[in-house]
């Protein structure tokens, strides 16, 4: 797994995805039952060969709704994420740009504040005041998740203005958005998508652990969070409704991980390092 | 050194009246009258009582502050928390600073005994991990961590839940606080924060064990066990650091351990005051946590001031490699 050569984490972590991705996105075919057809007479069965994954409360098939949910699902988490990364690369662009001047100070205190707000503290506050909501969440998601993405690219940036080509682009005259956009950015870029990699799993599980509380898109949407939601009601007499997003989710974040262990493995010489 | 002191307490205070604003305009930018949600719409009186109905919500308004500026609102508001009065909560109309208190050793406890599983899990299998570097143990240890980091912390909690509870009768599920109940919970919160943990604990040795004074030391035909508790004794402040500064993530997953066990903490009164809409104890809850972390990021400052000051420079300078 540490080898950098046989980047085993990398490749299974992209077949999971790729598996995954045909799973989802070929749902309309591949899903068995229509995801928001009831059937009462069918209400809470336990796994079988006609429902693998078992019914809901309405009789709906579990894996049928389980895999149309993807799609709403991972496409919130990563709109949510690009949110994040885009004000991130701007506000740590500008910061770096700018840095020991009154528009980096103010930017850096106010991450400090951000950071001081554990996640689940501010997504709960805006549940509370704005109402619970799949889009509410995902704003708590973006106010919070952007911050990680402005530190990284500020350090980045920092650091390549020590490099002869930030100095030579001066001296040729190049204007500041030049600068930014021609030196800096292509440079911030890819270390940022990696931390990319990594955030989406711990996102993803974050907006299932709020949905799971009812912080998230309310049922009956067929979506993994108001699946949780509806599981946690009925978790004692039908465990199975869980298993079929939690399955999914687990299987999601898995994937990211993996891929970002395996660029991590390849990136970082300490790794290498044995004693 | 004083000075240093006094400019990171001045940076928090500053931090701690931005992070007020913000919790202030959010509370204000909320959609809806505080004072309709009270009583209820006045459509729903009959017509003879809108009067009646209209003075009462004067009435509460004035009570609230809610007629008089923002700037007067926030003011008062502040006055009241330096009194540390947080408010008074709309579902039991007792203060929210007694309701909170009276919760917080409930929270504290699962805290500090999740705090210790998670530090003696990271610290053994970190070790071990960093010691059998590319080794199968490594390896197995490896790909634990990434399975169980990508568990919804959920699923870890009715898993083990179902498991203690129902399968082995171990764990008997109740909505009070004691010794007797703390362990599973705890068991759940610590496990879901070990991966990250054990992950911080490999990472540092190993850069420890690429030091030259590592090579030095075994090229001077040191043993391996004597260099290696050398290096582990170098790489263990920051990871003291680590622990420290996981509170901030044991906050959030201890809301949904405490919702899952019905462990009676502060999580779980936030989260269910939520459903009862009662801002005034979210607004509290919102700013005891925020001050708490707020307070754990200066001590951590200052405790890495006082023991190494090369080292509070060089986080200083790297702060920004730890996201």
């Amino acid at each position: 797994m540490s080898n950098a050569n046989h980047p085993v984490s990398l490749v299974s972590g992209i077949v999971v995805l790729g598996l995954l991705a045909i799973l989802i996105l070929g749902a309309p075919f591949l899903a068995p039952y229509d995801p928001v057809k009831q059937n009462v007479t069918e209400r809470l069965e336990k796994p079988s060969m006609e429902h693998p994954l078992g019914t809901d409360r309405f009789g709906r098939d579990v894996l049928s709704r389980t895999l149309h949910g993807g799609q709403t699902t991972l496409i919130s988490s990563v709109v949510a994420l690009c949110a994040a990364l885009i004000i991130g690369l701007f506000v740590g662009l500008t910061a770096g740009m700018f840095h020991g001047s009154i528009i980096d100070i103010i930017l850096m205190r106010l991450i400090d504040v951000l950071l001081s707000f554990p996640f689940m503290v501010l997504a709960m506050v805006i549940a509370a005041l704005f109402g619970t909501s799949l889009s509410h969440l995902l704003l708590a998601v973006v106010a919070v998740w952007w911050v990680s993405f402005a530190r990284l690219t500020r350090s980045v940036v920092l650091h390549a203005k020590n490099e002869t080509s930030f100095a030579a682009a001066r001296v040729l005259g190049a204007t500041n958005g030049a600068i930014i956009f021609k030196e800096l950015l292509p440079k911030a870029i890819s270390p940022v998508l990696i931390l990319a990699t990594f955030e989406l799993g711990s996102l993803i599980l974050s907006i299932a652990a709020l949905s799971f509380l009812g912080l998230g898109s309310q049922p009956p949407a067929p979506e993994w969070g108001s699946m949780l939601a509806d599981g946690r009601d009925h978790f004692m007499q039908a465990p199975h409704i869980l298993i079929g997003p939690a399955l999914f989710i687990f299987l999601t974040v898995l994937a990211f991980n993996l891929i970002g262990e395996g660029l991590r493995d390849r990136l970082d010489p300490y790794e290498k390092t044995e004693l | 050194m004083y000075r240093m002191l006094l400019r990171k307490l001045l940076e928090a205070f500053v931090t701690l009246f931005c992070a007020t604003l913000i919790i202030f305009a959010l509370i204000r930018l909320a959609p809806g009258d505080p004072v309709q949600l009270l009583l209820g719409h006045p459509g729903e009186a009959a017509l003879s009582d809108k009067q009646a109905f209209n003075d009462r919500a004067a009435g509460l308004r004035a009570q609230l502050g809610l007629d008089q500026s923002m700037i007067k609102q926030y003011t008062a508001w502040i006055h009241n928390l330096v009194q540390l009065d947080l408010g008074t909560s709309i579902h039991t109309g007792r203060a929210v600073s007694a309701e909170i208190v009276a919760r917080l050793p409930a929270t504290a406890m699962l805290s500090a005994a999740a705090l210790l599983i998670q530090a003696v899990l990271g610290l053994f299998f970190g070790t071990v991990s960093a010691l059998k570097a590319g080794k199968s143990y490594d390896n197995a240890i490896r790909l634990a961590c990434v399975a169980l980091a990508s568990t919804p912390a959920f699923v870890i909690g009715l898993f083990l839940l179902s498991l203690f509870a129902v399968t082995l009768g171990a764990y008997e599920i109740s909505s009070e606080a004691g010794l007797s109940r703390l362990w599973l919970p705890a068991l759940t919160l610590g496990l879901i924060g070990a991966p990250q943990l054990i992950r911080m604990v490999r990472a540092n040795m190993l850069s420890e064990f690429g030091r030259i004074y590592v090579l030095s030391a075994l090229s001077r035909g040191l043993s391996r066990e004597r260099v290696v508790k050398h290096a582990l004794r170098n790489a263990l402040l920051p990871v003291i650091t680590m622990i420290a500064l996981s509170l901030t993530s044991l906050i959030s997953g201890a809301v949904v351990i405490e919702s899952i066990f019905s462990w009676p903490g502060i999580g779980k009164y936030a989260l269910d005051s939520i459903l009862l809409k009662d801002y005034p104890v979210i607004q509290g809850y919102a700013l005891v946590m925020v001050s708490l972390v707020i307070l754990i990021h200066l001590c951590v400052d200052v405790v890495y001031a006082l023991i190494d000051p090369r080292i509070h420079r060089k986080r200083e300078a790297g702060a920004e490699e730890h996201v």
